[in-house]
């Protein structure tokens, strides 16, 4: 697939589309456990595939699980039997990230999920399958424990420069990967960078994000940059990566942001997918994402999408309503 | 007198720890709260003065700045950490009753969650702003929720979650606390919360950032 097309195709239409990040109700259509889905590629994938059915996304996207990269390192996960794993603990601290092995892509689940999107990439051929990645200040927050590397970025730069380095290093051979299972692009969620300043954000989180993206993203695949822990703050580091679409989350001002982000590149957002999508009822759901449309109208480049990972337990009429305004706004426009 | 105590707060506001510390560069080379603390109580500042119009007026002032998104949860740290540097020379008069704690907090994040930077964020706010903070780590079952506030029965109680699943472990945590002690007054915080999951489950306050429940938590103490 020409990502380029892909993208101009959708900023030339009349239409407005959706990708809203969203596994978890798939896992449920096909009553399995979110821990049966982390672990085993197949379930994986055959979730992606039961919602891309079902829906009608412009693309399909994995799990947001920022824990794959983590156990690959070797830290510590516990798997809930219906919610996200969890990284339990630090793995490294300023003594040892000198000596802190870079893994290779047989380590802990990164197999089953290059498998999972595999599957899915080959089974669903109506929409690019967008893989997911953690980015790299994110996953090393995981390995130092989120509080230290954020001191310690004042404190011992070096030391989380190194640490940084580490994880682009896996990031990058792990995307590579990802490539070359046939998706059309990766969706690098950097969150613990939206924490950061903007001057913080660019020398700990896009300079490495970008040698990612100039690695990966050509014409056939593309790299959506996700950050929900941004209020705004951090846009500008965020675009200094040069990815060719950018995911916002609930925290932020869609509008501002549009007004921010060039043109030529896709952004999405930013339906609270607790707040709104799990929290209310589809009648209320259908009107916010109605409200979202319409206070985004003008800015072709703007994709509808929830602000983060759509949770489990989501009742499916909310996923229908979010739909349904979408389908509403169509008709009118 | 004044001068030094406005150097403290402004040195806790930017997070400035000792002399030899880097951070922040525009303050290099220049002491830090950790030489100003030790010259305050050497010129005779009672540290009652010294916390309440130095060091907690640095963490007020971080506080609100952080509200207002003008710093991030990084400066926000280092200011905790130059406060922590400054307590350390005050502890002795916090044993000998010289100063006092505004009031007690029992913090933690609620029991199948192990998610920890925005309870730490309000714990180390809340400490700043002179209350004894007990937390009780990460997971924290009701039990060990009613355990501490048996032992600190004047405690306000905080409870943190960032998923979505473990909010209900909130609701069974502060019925269990309610229903053993009533007037315990309980805060609840977290990513996926609102006010309006607060009043459902019956927590008595929800707040969306920690300088908001400090001044709460002051309003509470004063009347």
């Amino acid at each position: 697939m020409n990502v380029n097309n892909w993208i101009e195709n959708i900023i030339q239409s009349p239409m407005r589309y959706a990708i809203p990040i969203m596994t978890h109700p798939g896992i449920e259509l096909l009553r399995k456990t979110v821990k049966g889905a982390v672990q085993n590629g197949e379930i994986h994938a055959q979730a992606i595939k039961a919602l891309s059915d079902k829906y009608p996304s412009k693309a399909s996207t994995v799990i947001m699980d920022l824990t794959v990269e983590a156990e690959a390192f070797g830290c510590k996960i516990s798997f809930p039997e219906n919610d996200m794993p969890h990284v339990i603990g630090n793995l490294v601290d300023a003594s040892n990230v000198e000596t802190l092995e870079v893994p290779s892509l047989t380590a802990g689940r990164v197999p089953q999920y290059l498998k999972a999107n595999r599957l899915a990439a080959e089974m669903i051929s109506d929409r690019p399958v967008f893989a997911g990645a953690i980015g790299p200040f994110s996953l090393a927050g995981r390995l130092f424990g989120m509080s230290e590397i954020m001191i310690s970025c004042y404190l011992e730069t070096e030391i989380v420069e190194l640490l940084l380095e580490k994880c682009t290093q896996f990031l990058l051979s792990y995307c590579i990967e990802l490539k070359q299972t046939g998706c059309g692009g990766i969706i690098i969620a950097e969150p613990a960078a939206g924490l950061l300043s903007n001057d913080d954000c660019m020398q700990f989180s896009s300079v490495y994000v970008k040698q990612i993206i100039e690695a990966v993203q050509d014409e056939q695949f593309m790299i959506v940059l996700h950050n929900c822990g941004n209020t705004g703050q951090c846009t500008n580091a965020m675009l200094h990566t040069k990815a060719k679409a950018y995911h916002f989350g609930n925290a932020i001002n869609m509008v501002q942001t549009l007004e921010q982000c060039p043109d030529d590149v896709l952004v999405m957002g930013n339906i609270n997918p607790v707040g709104i999508l799990q929290m209310m009822t589809p009648t209320e759901v259908e009107s916010q994402t109605e409200s979202l449309l319409e206070d985004t109208a003008r800015f072709s480049n703007f994709v509808l999408s929830t602000g983060c990972d759509v949770p489990p337990n989501v009742d499916t009429k909310n996923i229908q309503a979010f739909y349904n305004a979408l389908s509403k706004y169509n008709q009118k426009h | 007198m004044e001068n030094i105590l406005e150097q403290i707060a402004l040195c806790v506001e930017k997070g400035k720890i000792n002399q030899s510390v880097l951070y922040p560069p525009d303050m290099r080379g220049e002491p830090g709260v950790d030489e100003l603390t030790l010259k305050a109580l050497e010129l005779g500042i009672s540290p009652p003065d010294l916390l309440s119009k130095g060091l907690i007026v640095g963490m007020e002032r971080i506080g609100v700045k952080f509200r207002e998104n003008q710093v991030f949860i990084p400066q926000v740290l280092m200011s905790a950490k130059a406060m922590n540097c400054a307590m350390r020379h005050l502890k002795k008069y916090f044993v000998d009753g010289t100063v006092s704690h505004k009031g007690k907090l029992i913090i933690g994040t609620v029991e199948g969650d192990l998610h920890d930077i925005g309870k730490n964020l309000v714990s180390m706010i809340a400490e700043g702003n002179g209350y004894e903070v007990i937390d009780l780590g990460v997971d924290v079952s009701a039990e060990k929720f009613i355990t501490a506030v048996r032992e600190n029965p004047d405690a306000y109680v905080g409870m943190s979650a960032l998923l979505t699943t473990t909010m209900i472990n909130m609701m069974k945590i502060n019925k269990a606390i309610k229903d053993e002690f009533p007037k315990v007054i309980t805060f609840v915080g977290g990513a996926p919360l609102n006010s309006d999951f607060a009043k459902k489950i019956g927590a008595d306050y929800y707040t969306e950032e920690p300088q908001a429940l400090v001044e709460i938590l002051d309003y509470l103490v004063t009347n």
